[in-house]
């Protein structure tokens, strides 16, 4: 730890001595262990250690950028960002990084996790929830993942500060048939309330139901959406929610700032501190994380910022740097008074969706786009699943998407799932009116 | 393998990138960025193992054996992994440069985008957003395992990404949400493409799409697809469900499996698209994105038949999937750093051409729609049900070309496209894309690309 501190101030005092406006060094030593399993048997176990060093430098409002590993020739990587540095281009939106000395949360990492000896176990105690659930012929795959990390930061303008990350995931997915599955995933800084089995038995649970599916039909449905698909959607708003991304139109959000997005009962927040395989103390300029309200009561309040893009704004960083593009750490959606079947139960004729893939956009500004329901899809009549489907496709748009969200249940879950669900986020059941269901000919 | 293993391989990797973010015209940052480390993967009573660090010492490297041993033993209680024979291997291989990316200044780099933002910036078309990425990439990667081989490589790359390219006219906003460029080789290939035309010419389309677009009525009609839509067509919905890992199940909670396999109607020797139909896979392309000669295990590279003549021909094999179905590795194993295993991914797929002119190819369509590329595309998690959602398109009618069609749609199945096939041009022509897969992901440079096809009575939405 004293190695760590000492070497990453070092180059911060390096780069000031040599000329740098603003600096900072940013040191993250981590372990990370994943077992990849398929066909209810593990394919194989890995393990990487990554010692990185990310360095910024500003030097009269132009920005540069590098990262060096385990500490080598990291004076050599100063100077030649110096030099880059002064034959670079001015960036006249440059608004700087966070300036001041700042207390941070405690760190939340659970340092069981660094210490776990085996979790195969874990595995397999999720496979016996699916088998449980879907039968002992359903085929389960999946991965289960843990890191540990180290993390010191250190800026010429002020803030230094350690943390501790950690993280424990597990996805699973089963099939009860070739074309019947269900997806469950369990995510956590913590082993405390880490449940593999939950995530097995939810997948077993929805394989089951989706057995022998018939093909699905095009038409407008209501429609419920399970945590982890609603989870894929909020991760894309989230990710639209940066000022990067607004102000480079890659977001249905870009001139919506006050504005009415979604009804009333829609509020979107965003914060690190809490529960999540992304927890954190501070962004990546050394300012303190903390909770941000994205979209409150149906109004896009704020983009997600660094200091630089919020000075494009005139407003205040939110503590989501990235340097360059400021991102959301862990969504959340406030949770409404139904419960899960007292929203299935509204369904007169609509679907309940449990997970999604592939979301792609025809036009960011505008938010066409489709996505593919994967695993279970079910037709429900009158409260009651009537079929499985499938087949099927949402083509829609994102903000008429968001602006017909009906009801929210009160029961929310945790999801990070692959590059689908990602930022995490806490997510709940949601209803949505009128939602443009395709297929192919 | 003193300590009892069946099979031990090491890779190393140096990279060393650089990246120029220009902003809606303003140079957000330039970065550099040097990385290297060592992974070792051994496989030990039918378990595999993995481990990786950046930290070059002796002690670190013993660890990294050790618990790359101790994960092998581990997953050996759950599983049962064997490797298909190959011969080992002793080579070097690489790319050349005509102009090193090392040699270039940085300055030089940087005006070369702002040269690409002024071309686009000065066609007196409002073009309201845009962020233009360009990349560099230098890897020197040296392999061994426990049969003797030794494989040292070194291949540069060059990349650029539009995004956001968004145009204002008329009260009306039309997008390339991103454009990819990129091969294999020195600065001459950023040279080489045109940049600042090619992305002057699509938002002159844009604005076309704006002041002339109409929506077309849904229906069956010819369709004619320029080499970008074939080309992702060719990557998706037969590169990705031939990969055998995927055929397998090893993918099955994350890139998902594929409609081929042992109980479906589809399997080697199965018919898939029509005659017309022959789709390659191929490291072997010379400057392209996805070259390789030796893939991550070793094994020569070589052109893959993936569907031949319309009929399913060759996986996509690595050494561990081709001995579960009693094959030889065809060399597709392919990671993208040393901190990440290797796994089965495509390299250059493409669709072989026909011979047809590209006037023959729409003379004889009384109405139809040419799409010639394409923004919003997705595929199912079996490869079988997809869409590409068409940007720059246009009516034909009695063999001519017309006015601009708004997001023309094709929403079919991987038979019915491929089937619909009647007729293919003469000239391919490839583009840069980055695949994703693996978990962590792993973004594999790639081609895909092929000529012109006519599908006959296809649903356009």
């Amino acid at each position: 730890m004293e190695e760590i501190v000492a070497k990453t101030e070092a180059i911060v005092r390096e780069a000031k001595a040599l000329g740098a406006d603003e600096a900072i060094a940013n040191t993250v030593v981590g372990s990370y262990r994943q077992i990849r399993f398929s066909n209810d048997r593990i394919d194989i176990g890995l393990s990487w250690r990554d010692y990185s060093t990310s360095i910024m430098i500003a030097w009269r409002k132009r920005v540069v950028l590098t990262e060096i590993k385990d500490f080598r020739d990291a004076s050599g990587a100063v100077k030649r960002l110096m030099s880059l540095a002064r034959i670079s281009k001015e960036n006249a939106a440059y608004g700087g990084v966070a300036r001041g000395r700042f207390e941070y949360a405690k760190p939340m990492a659970d340092g069981a996790i660094e210490h776990l000896e085996d979790p195969s176990g874990y595995i397999e105690e999720a496979i016996c929830a699916a088998k449980r659930e879907a039968g002992e012929g359903a085929e389960t795959g999946g991965i289960l993942f843990t890191k540990y990390e180290r993390a010191f930061l250190s800026s010429s303008e002020g803030p230094e500060g350690w943390d501790e990350r950690s993280a424990i995931e597990l996805s699973i997915r089963a099939f009860s048939q070739r074309d019947a599955s269900g997806h469950g995933v369990e995510c956590s800084n913590s082993l405390k309330d880490f449940e593999p089995g939950r995530a097995g038995g939810k997948a077993g649970e929805i394989a089951k139901m989706a057995v022998n599916p018939k093909a699905g039909k095009a038409g407008r449905y209501d429609v419920v959406l399970d945590p982890l698909f609603f989870g894929s959607l909020m991760a894309v708003y989230g990710s639209m929610g940066s000022a990067f991304y607004a102000m480079t139109r890659m977001s249905i959000f870009a001139d919506k700032l006050g504005a009415r997005v979604a009804p009333e009962i829609v509020t979107i927040r965003d914060d690190p501190r809490t529960c999540s395989v992304n927890c954190r103390a501070f962004d990546d300029e050394g300012a303190p994380v903390k909770e941000t309200i994205f979209i409150d009561r149906g109004i896009l309040r704020t983009f997600f910022h660094n200091t630089s893009t919020a000075r494009a704004f005139r407003t205040e960083t939110t503590g989501h740097a990235g340097i360059i593009v400021p991102m959301p750490w862990n969504l959340s959606m406030d949770p409404g008074d139904l419960g899960r079947d007292e929203m299935l139960s509204e369904l007169r004729r609509g679907l309940y969706l449990t997970n999604t893939w592939y979301t792609r956009f025809h036009n960011y500004a505008t938010g066409d786009f489709s996505t593919i329901p994967r695993d279970g899809i079910f037709l429900v009549e009158d409260g009651e699943v009537k079929e499985s489907w499938k087949g099927i496709r949402v083509s829609d748009n994102a903000l008429r998407i968001l602006s017909s969200i009906s009801a929210i249940s009160k029961e929310r879950q945790r999801v990070h799932w692959w590059l689908e669900a990602d930022p995490p986020s806490l997510s709940p059941f949601v209803l949505i009116e009128g939602v443009r269901i395709t297929r192919p000919d | 393998m003193n300590k009892g293993a069946d099979y031990a391989e090491v890779r190393a990797l140096d990279r060393r990138e650089e990246e120029i973010i220009l902003k809606n015209g303003e140079l957000d940052a330039y970065a550099i960025s040097f990385d290297s480390g060592f992974s070792v993967r051994i496989l030990a009573g039918g378990g595999l193992g993995f481990a990786s660090s950046n930290r070059w010492t002796r002690e670190e490297a013993k660890e990294v054996v050790e618990e790359a041993h101790r994960l092998a033993k581990a997953s050996g209680r759950m599983g049962r992994i064997e490797f298909a024979e190959e011969e080992a291997a002793e080579a070097e291989w690489g790319v050349g440069q005509r102009k090193r990316i090392e040699d270039v200044h940085p300055e030089e780099k940087i005006a070369a985008l702002l040269e690409v933002d002024k071309e686009l910036t000065s066609q007196g078309i409002k073009v309201i957003s845009r962020a233009l990425i360009c990349a560099t990439e230098l890897l020197e990667g040296y392999f061994a395992n426990s049969e003797g081989s030794k494989i040292r490589s070194f291949v540069p790359r060059v990349s650029f990404v539009a995004s956001g390219i968004t145009v204002f006219e008329s009260g009306r906003t039309e997008q390339i949400p991103f454009k990819e460029y990129g091969q294999s080789g020195g600065w001459e290939v950023l040279e080489s493409w045109g940049l600042g035309a090619d992305l002057a010419r699509e938002i002159r389309a844009l604005k076309r799409l704006i002041e002339e677009g109409r929506a077309m009525r849904p229906g069956r009609m010819d369709v004619v697809c320029g080499p970008e839509v074939v080309g992702i067509a060719c990557h998706e919905s037969c590169g990705h469900p031939m990969e055998a890992d995927r055929i397998l199940g090893r993918e099955m909670s994350q890139a998902g499996r594929s409609f081929i396999h042992d109980s479906s109607p589809f399997w080697i020797g199965s018919r898939i698209g029509s005659e017309l139909v022959t789709i390659v896979d191929d490291p072997t392309m010379e400057n392209s994105y996805g070259y390789y000669l030796y893939d991550d295990e070793g094994v020569r590279a070589r052109r893959r038949y993936l569907y031949k003549n319309g009929v399913i021909n060759e996986f996509l094999h690595n050494r561990e999937t081709a001995a579960k179905l009693g094959a030889r590795s065809n060399g597709s194993a392919r990671s993208m750093n040393y901190d990440r295993e290797p796994i089965v991914r495509m390299a250059n797929t493409y669709l072989l051409p026909g011979d047809m002119s590209e006037e023959e190819i729409f003379e004889d369509i009384k109405r139809g729609v040419y799409i010639r590329s394409f923004s919003e595309w997705n595929i199912d998690d079996t490869r079988f049900n997809q869409r590409y959602v068409g940007r720059e398109a246009y009516l034909i009618e009695r063999g001519e070309l017309g006015t601009p069609v708004a997001r023309p749609i094709i929403e079919a199945t991987t038979q019915s496209f491929w089937m619909a096939v009647d007729a293919v041009s003469r000239n391919v022509e490839f583009q840069a894309a980055t695949c994703g897969k693996g978990d962590p992901m792993q973004g594999a440079p790639v081609f895909h690309g092929g000529p012109m096809i006519r599908l006959r009575g296809i649903r356009v939405g």
